[in-house]
């Protein structure tokens, strides 16, 4: 139940905050625009321009809300209450990853359609496999995403260090995501590429196996 | 319950806050901590309340180190901070009723409307603490503390920001706590409002505490 309540609240937070929604919304489609002008007006290999941009602008965006949800639980201290509770560390983990997800699932969702319409990609048919590849990377985003957010809480240089930690850390993942969407989007299979899931899989146990082990003591350890 | 703090010691890079404190808190009796800014009472109090690790010296919660019953510990140690330690997001009742579920407090939502009401809160229960005064926010930090009758409460500075009526709802409560068995430390400069409610007094100066050592808490 505690990870059931820490979702809940991390997604009441966020959804009450109508300017940082506005602000990841503003900056993913931004991003998207810019990028399939650049590119454009004639695409050279459209699917792969569209899915390296549809990667780039959630993995940016992403680093927005999870810096905000950093910053949610510095404000005021209603982190160290939460530690406080004396509930299950991994379980306020969980919770928090799984929100973490949520949102980028919800960008996912809005940033999708408007790189397949400038850029002219994809069709329906393919939509359940991308839903697929878009929840192995988001999982794996949102497990060390949230698992480097709290080592790098309490600290001057927070937004600085979990960039540091989180972009090196993901490649493989981000790789995978775009290269498993290129395939979807130019062939409608990912025959040629289904290594890249393999791959997904264990960085997401990977981020989870570690944050099972490792976020109890990253916790106490914040001071 | 009893909660004590042997031996212990704290810097923060080259500045000693804390030398060799020992203290001891006893079921039914309200201690207050005195001293002046800077002596180390919030990091005594931030210690003892397992928020902050010491350099030296040992926590104890009913005899055995908090570290290694440190779930079970936080859930009997109620503690109020010069930080709110609320989501500013959240309504008070939200606040209470998330920490409250997540303490294993059974129908906290309830006991979380009866505390905010005793704090004269009612009209504000589905506003944002983040648009609260200051002394407002005081009261639902308090109720956060208090929600679960903690067996231990760690309050500091409590009355800061309080109005008349405000003190007076938290001597009551602090009062119950006492009469229930609970064990209280008050860190408070408003001495004369805590005063009918004390049982001990120990002053902190320069980082040593006085008049508060084990051997006289327990004799």
């Amino acid at each position: 139940m505690t990870l059931f309540h820490v979702t809940a609240k991390d997604l009441k937070l966020h959804a009450r905050d109508a300017r940082f929604l506005a602000t990841l919304a503003l900056f993913s489609l931004s991003l998207v625009l810019i990028l399939s002008v650049a590119f454009g007006p004639l695409f050279q290999d459209p699917a792969r321009e569209a899915s390296a941009t549809l990667w780039a602008a959630l993995f940016f965006a992403g680093v927005l809300g999870l810096t905000r949800a950093l910053d949610m639980e510095s404000e005021s201290g209603g982190g160290e209450a939460l530690r406080l509770t004396g509930a299950d560390p991994f379980a306020i983990y969980g919770g928090k990853t799984i929100a973490n997800f949520v949102l980028m699932a919800a960008l996912f969702a809005l940033v999708l359609p408007c790189a397949a319409v400038f850029f002219d990609v994809g069709n329906l048919a393919v939509l359940p496999a991308l839903a697929g590849v878009a929840a192995l990377a988001l999982v794996g985003y949102a497990a060390w995403g949230t698992l480097f957010a709290a080592l790098a809480r309490g600290l001057k240089a927070r937004e600085l260090l979990l960039s540091v930690l989180l972009f090196p850390t993901l490649i493989p993942l981000w790789i995978g995501a775009v290269k498993l969407t290129h395939s979807l989007w130019a062939d409608g299979t990912i025959e040629a590429v289904r290594d890249w899931v393999k791959i997904m899989v264990v960085m997401d146990v990977l981020g989870l196996a570690l944050a099972a082990w490792l976020y109890e003591v990253i916790q106490e350890a914040e001071e | 319950m009893t909660l004590g703090a042997r031996d212990i010691e704290k810097r923060f890079g080259h500045r000693t806050v804390l030398r060799r404190v020992n203290l001891e808190l006893l079921p039914g009796e309200v201690v207050l901590l005195r001293g002046a800014n800077g002596s180390g009472k919030t990091t005594l109090a931030r210690i003892l309340a397992t928020v902050l690790a010491s350099d030296r010296g040992t926590v104890t919660f009913e005899g055995r180190p908090v570290r290694s019953q440190l779930r079970r510990a936080r859930r009997s140690i109620g503690f109020q901070s010069h930080r709110p330690l609320l989501y500013l997001g959240l309504t008070p009742l939200e606040n209470l009723d998330f920490f409250g579920r997540l303490a294993g407090i059974p129908e906290a939502g309830v006991h979380a409307r009866r505390l905010l009401g005793r704090f004269g809160l009612e009209e504000f229960l589905d506003a944002p603490v983040e648009r609260f005064s200051r002394g407002m926010l005081q009261r639902v930090s308090l109720a956060r503390a208090l929600l679960p009758e903690p067996k231990i409460l760690i309050l500091d500075e409590p009355y800061a920001g309080l109005d008349a009526e405000g003190s007076a709802t938290l001597n009551d409560l602090l009062e119950e706590a006492r009469d229930r068995g609970a064990a209280a430390l008050v860190i408070s400069h408003d001495v004369e409002r805590v005063a009918p409610l004390v049982t001990r007094e120990c002053v902190m100066r320069g980082g040593v505490l006085e008049d508060g050592s084990m051997d006289q808490a327990t004799a």
